[in-house]
């Protein structure tokens, strides 16, 4: 069976298509406005070339997070219409049944009663596009402000920040031990000692950095490969998202492309994170582990599974979430057994039954 | 580069970056998404784009990029777990497939060459310079793709 040149182009034409007028327009409207209306006057005055840098550079965040009711410049995500229009990324972290931070679109808020109400805290000063945040209740936090990438994220900088009053003063924290190489992307302290930060980039093996002093000190160890990936360089690599410990097993997800597809896999460590061991597949990169036997897949009515023995089997589980997120999937943390919150663009819902349930709740800072 | 200039360059570039994020993508809003994050950085970048440069090669890879890290990330391809071993039986009765099907199965590390040489018609250096390579080596990335889009299936070329 052979198919020749012309065939090739129809396959790949009738995969692509041209930007709409409306996205073309409004793209071509947030690359035009000279600066957003935001409070720079002094800066302004200061240096006026400046001013005009960072206000183009506000416009593109604005558009492509699109707030609101905020008031940065037009707050138009480039986009065809979303099904929930609210900031496109947030951070949830919920350290215990009632605390739960949300760290969205670069503004953190902490709640103490469940998402009920929510009250606005400060930030450091510099935390970059894509910051990460972990709590381990509501006064004791890090943020990992992950600097700007070289191609492939090959290099990166990242600065770690901690507070021990719930935000109201940060201090920037050494952070020895870690390398420029490689996106730092997520970070999980399980105690006020203990932490974890992922980094990952296209064309080596993901490095996962531990510290056992608070943040002041880093060492990293490279993610092995499981028995059925592995790592070539140009994309083909896995990238680690969260950590969880249960009791003195600690428990990673990470997840990346072969050429068969994508595959996701779950690693522990029993040395304190000094070495990661493969455990076991799963099917898709957003099974969250409620606790260590009970483990979640959640997608929507009818396609949820459930595992309770650890991920060794999974059936199809009778939960009511569903998520409006087309792309990037929900974020979905568990405080204990029972309470668990899950974010999708914004939108944030919570369970206080274990996942079977779940209500939206308000979104801070809308 | 000056906040004009990109901007022109970059109307001149978006048709062909959204096509490629389409094909590399195959969803709407995704590539959608995938474009504005590149305009985006490209333009956080653009002290690090030489003039001599051309724009295109340079934008395509950031496009390319930002498809690499929106495919890893997109969670529909969440696979019902009872569906793992039919969907390996599918996999192994492959006759079925069409070339489209064929394209959606292929891995980005050949869907990128040969979108970017058999859809958008750039000449091989300029494929080249967007997968970071040689000519020759672009040249076997294309051949390896063909290859892989289908082990049985040949392609009829003149040359």
């Amino acid at each position: 069976m052979t198919f020749d040149e012309s065939d090739l182009r129809r396959a790949l034409d009738a995969r692509s298509g041209d930007p709409s007028p409306e996205y073309r327009a409004r793209l071509h409207q947030a690359l035009a406005q000279p600066r957003p209306a935001t409070n720079w006057t002094a800066v302004i005055a200061v240096l006026t070339v400046t001013v005009l840098t960072a206000g183009t550079i506000g416009i593109l965040v604005a558009a492509r997070n699109a707030r609101p009711q905020g008031g940065v410049a037009s707050g138009a995500r480039v986009s065809t219409p979303s099904r929930i229009v609210l900031p496109s990324y947030a951070k949830v972290m919920a350290p215990n049944s009632t605390v739960v931070w949300v760290l969205i679109d670069g503004r953190l808020f902490r709640s103490t009663d469940q998402g009920n109400h929510w009250q606005e805290r400060p930030m450091p000063p510099q935390f970059g596009v894509r910051a990460a945040i972990s709590f381990i209740d509501d006064q004791q936090g890090w943020l990992l402000a992950p600097g700007s990438p070289t191609t492939q994220c090959g290099d990166a900088a990242a600065q770690i920040w901690h507070t021990s009053n719930g935000g109201a003063t940060w201090t920037q924290l050494p952070a020895t031990g870690m390398a420029a190489a490689q996106c730092k992307e997520n970070i999980s302290f399980v105690d006020s000692n203990v932490g974890f930060i992922t980094a990952w980039d296209d064309n080596h093996r993901p490095v996962i950095y531990h510290t056992s002093d608070g943040g002041m000190t880093w060492s990293g160890s490279p993610l092995p490969d499981p028995p059925d990936f592995t790592t070539q360089p140009g994309g083909d690599t896995l990238r680690a998202s969260w950590v969880k410990r249960f009791g003195t097993t600690l428990y990673l997800m990470a997840f990346g492309m072969q050429e068969s597809g994508q595959r996701q896999y779950v690693f522990t460590s029993n040395d304190g994170g000094a070495t990661w061991r493969w455990k076991t597949k799963v099917a898709s990169p957003y099974v969250v582990m409620v606790t260590e036997s009970r483990w979640l897949q959640l997608v929507w009515p009818g396609q949820s599974y459930e595992s309770t023995n650890g991920g060794q089997q999974f059936h199809l589980y009778d939960s009511d979430f569903h998520t409006d997120t087309p792309v990037g999937g929900p974020q979905i943390v568990f405080a204990d057994a029972n309470v668990g919150y899950a974010e999708g663009r914004g939108a944030v819902q919570r369970t206080t039954d274990g996942g079977a349930h779940w209500v939206r709740i308000k979104t801070p800072g809308t | 580069m000056g906040n004009d200039r990109f901007e022109e360059s970059l109307e001149r570039v978006l048709d062909p970056a959204f096509r490629l994020a389409m094909t590399i993508l195959d969803e709407r809003t995704a590539a959608e998404d995938a474009v504005q994050e590149a305009a985006l950085k490209a333009w956080r970048h653009r002290t690090r784009f030489r003039p001599e440069s051309d724009f295109r090669p340079w934008f395509l890879t950031i496009v390319a990029n930002e498809c690499r890290s929106a495919r890893r990330a997109r969670w529909w391809r969440v696979l019902k777990l009872a569906e793992i071993l039919k969907e390996t039986r599918e996999t192994r009765d492959d006759e079925r497939m069409d070339l489209a099907a064929a394209l959606g199965r292929l891995s980005l590390h050949h869907l990128l060459p040969l979108s970017l040489y058999y859809h958008l018609d750039l000449p091989i250096e300029e494929v080249a310079r967007v997968l970071g390579c040689s000519e020759n080596a672009a040249r076997q990335r294309i051949h390896r793709a063909l290859a892989a889009l289908r082990p049985e299936m040949a392609l009829e070329t003149d040359s």
